[in-house]
């Protein structure tokens, strides 16, 4: 019961870690990507 | 700032104070935190910027950027507080409540999003996409839907920062509505979306950054899983219950009603939807929806952890709870986090909604209604400023008189509710008319009304007539979010069949939810309309002559020459010969 709220409750910020990793990730990749079309990131 | 004093980890506390900060610590942050925003706006500044860019960037903002900008739009001050309060008041299943349900407005908009993409790709409103199906008494009606939603949107998120101001510090609410109005129109104000976007990347990645720390933080500062288990005692059966049918029909089912409507009537999230490169709508919108979901539930569980410690809210504001939390287990440098926080989030969404709403005046009122085809980029980029300017200061206004908004809040869920139907019908089918939106639209706001005011007696026949159209409400709901994923078909199956068990369940029961009564008839009520007028027309429409009729201001005006009378979008010049 105990470890499946500590489940419950951690699960919520691992998972906005797992998606602010992807969005930084990507942002650079998106800045590249403009940086070799020489277009503005936005 | 003031001394901290640690409080004994695992200690049941009934009421928890508040940290307070000095007025210079309060300012510093604030100014640390516009100002630096508004350097990062510098980067992108162009002295010379174009209206549509102002409006959507290039439309083809990548993923990152465009699945930041989304996730932060959609997180505003009030999402904490309520996931909080959601937690507090319905104990396990509150935040999901909350959460899940406002983390799928975007994902149920995705489908319809690609249409809308698909039939005007260089659109920079989903006016502009109605004016073009059908012509201004349609448009106008959702212009002004979304005009009204994004001015309550900026006064609830600067009533936030008046709030948090106070509550932390000496500065007064007014000065905290004042410096967040200005704050936000200070880096928004040159560059409209092109710095609303790359502002909210940044914005997003601090408020991330500082929920991945805070809530574990909180949570092992309070005694950690041991604690929460054994302040489960503390609930009632239906807290305890992670399938409370308590917070299923009282937080989850009203959401769930709304789910469609608030994407629908919302320009920033249309907006964003026609500023993404439009092979990452996808990924965009699957990312927003796990993101929100994410930080707003498990910010929501801090309201489920102070349940269980026993603790009142200070004053019986439920709105105190976190900062309650933050202030009773961790230390001040958190609190200065959580500030950053809540102001990063309102902020984000207050820029988004001055964008949008620039955007409308700019497209649907001046574009389309004023200029008629001979939009002039430069005086579009001026009435754009100009909204901004106004849009703050009404926002800024009924903020800092704390004007109870009340009513404008129900007139808009209802238009929110009775449009739905009409804007997806009108994309996907081709005998809808301007008439029959129109005349859904407006009778379809006369029986909510009717339903929600009590205008008429809800017994005997009244009542289950209307609880008949309020059936076919949440039919067309179910059938609506079905068809978007899986089709015709399986929506029309799924609809029917809700339909069925609303008419069996909802009989003789509903009549005692006006709320519910009323939002669910909006909805049935313009779809009855919109498909009887529909079905009676005899029009078909050519879906190919959208993407025609809407094109860029600025690509126009430089191809044909600015300032003369050929200075039209070639949709626009199209729609003029069309006529």
């Amino acid at each position: 019961m105990t470890a499946l709220f500590a489940f419950y409750v951690l699960i919520w910020p691992a998972l906005t870690l797992g998606v602010l990793v992807l969005i930084c990730r990507a942002v650079l990749r998106d800045r590249r990507d403009a940086r070799r079309e020489s277009r503005e990131l936005v | 700032m003031s001394a901290y004093v640690p409080i004994n980890r695992g200690m049941p506390l009934n009421s928890l104070s508040l940290h307070q900060f000095s007025t210079s610590t309060v300012l510093l942050l604030m100014f640390a935190f516009y100002g630096g925003t508004y350097l990062l706006t510098l980067g992108i500044r162009k002295k010379k910027e174009d209206a549509d860019a102002f409006m959507v960037s290039n439309h083809r903002v990548g993923f990152g950027i465009g699945a930041a900008s989304m996730t932060a739009t959609w997180i505003w001050a009030a999402s904490f507080y309520a996931a909080a309060t959601s937690g507090y008041t319905y104990g396990v299943s509150g935040p999901i409540h909350y959460g899940l349900w406002g983390a799928l407005m975007i994902l149920f908009i995705y489908p319809f999003g690609r249409r809308f993409r698909k039939l005007a790709p260089n659109a920079h409103t989903l006016g502009e996409l109605i004016h073009a199906r059908h012509g201004s008494s349609s448009q106008l009606i959702l212009a002004f839907s979304n005009v009204l939603g994004s001015i309550i949107s900026l006064m609830v998120n600067f009533t936030a920062a008046g709030a948090l101001v106070s509550v932390l510090s000496p500065l007064s609410f007014q000065a905290g509505v004042i410096i967040a109005g200005i704050g936000v129109l200070l880096y928004t104000l040159w560059s409209g979306f092109r710095a609303s976007v790359l502002t909210d990347f940044a914005q997003l990645v601090a408020l991330m950054a500082i929920a991945v720390v805070i809530i574990p933080a909180v949570f092992f500062a309070m005694g950690g899983p041991s604690e929460l288990v054994a302040g489960l005692d503390n609930l009632t059966a239906e807290q305890a219950n992670f399938f409370s049918v308590d917070a299923i029909l009282n937080q989850g089912a009203p959401f769930f009603v709304a789910v469609l409507a608030y994407a629908i009537g919302n320009q920033t999230i249309s907006q964003r939807l026609f500023a993404v490169n439009e092979e990452h709508i996808k990924p965009t919108f699957i990312t927003a929806t796990v993101g929100y979901g994410a930080i707003v539930i498990g910010l929501g569980m801090i309201g489920l952890m102070a349940l269980t410690l026993g603790i009142q809210p200070l004053d019986g504001d439920m709105n105190n709870l976190i900062p309650q939390m933050v202030s009773g287990y961790l230390p001040p440098v958190f609190i200065a986090l959580f500030f950053v926080l809540v102001i990063g989030s309102l902020s984000s969404t207050a820029d988004s909604d001055l964008s949008a709403l620039s955007a409308i005046m700019m497209a649907d009122v001046y574009g389309k209604n004023i200029a008629r085809g001979k939009a002039d980029p430069k005086r579009m980029l001026l009435v754009g400023r100009l909204t901004m300017i106004i849009a703050t200061a009404v926002g800024i206004v009924f903020a800092s008189f704390s004007l109870d908004i009340l009513v404008m809040l129900v007139f808009v869920g209802a238009l929110w509710g009775a449009i739905v139907f009409p804007v997806i019908a009108s994309c996907f089918w081709n005998r809808v008319t301007n008439a029959a939106f129109t005349t859904s639209v407006l009778v379809a706001m006369v029986t909510f009304c009717i339903a929600r005011f009590e205008l008429l007696p809800m017994s005997g026949l009244t009542a289950l007539a209307f609880e008949g159209l309020a059936s076919i409400g949440g039919g067309i709901i179910i059938a609506l979010m079905v068809f978007g994923f899986l089709g015709r078909a399986a929506g029309l199956i799924a609809g029917v069949l809700a339909m069925l068990a609303m008419l069996v369940f909802a009989t003789d029961f509903l009549r005692d939810y006006t709320v519910l009564l009323a939002s669910l008839t909006a909805y049935g009520t313009s779809t009855l309309v919109c498909v009887v007028m529909s079905l009676m027309s005899s029009q078909r429409f050519d879906f190919d002559t959208i993407a025609q009729r809407v094109g860029d201001y600025d690509d126009a005006m430089s191809s044909t020459g600015a300032g003369s009378d050929t200075g039209k979008t070639a949709g626009d010049r199209l729609a003029n010969a069309s006529r």
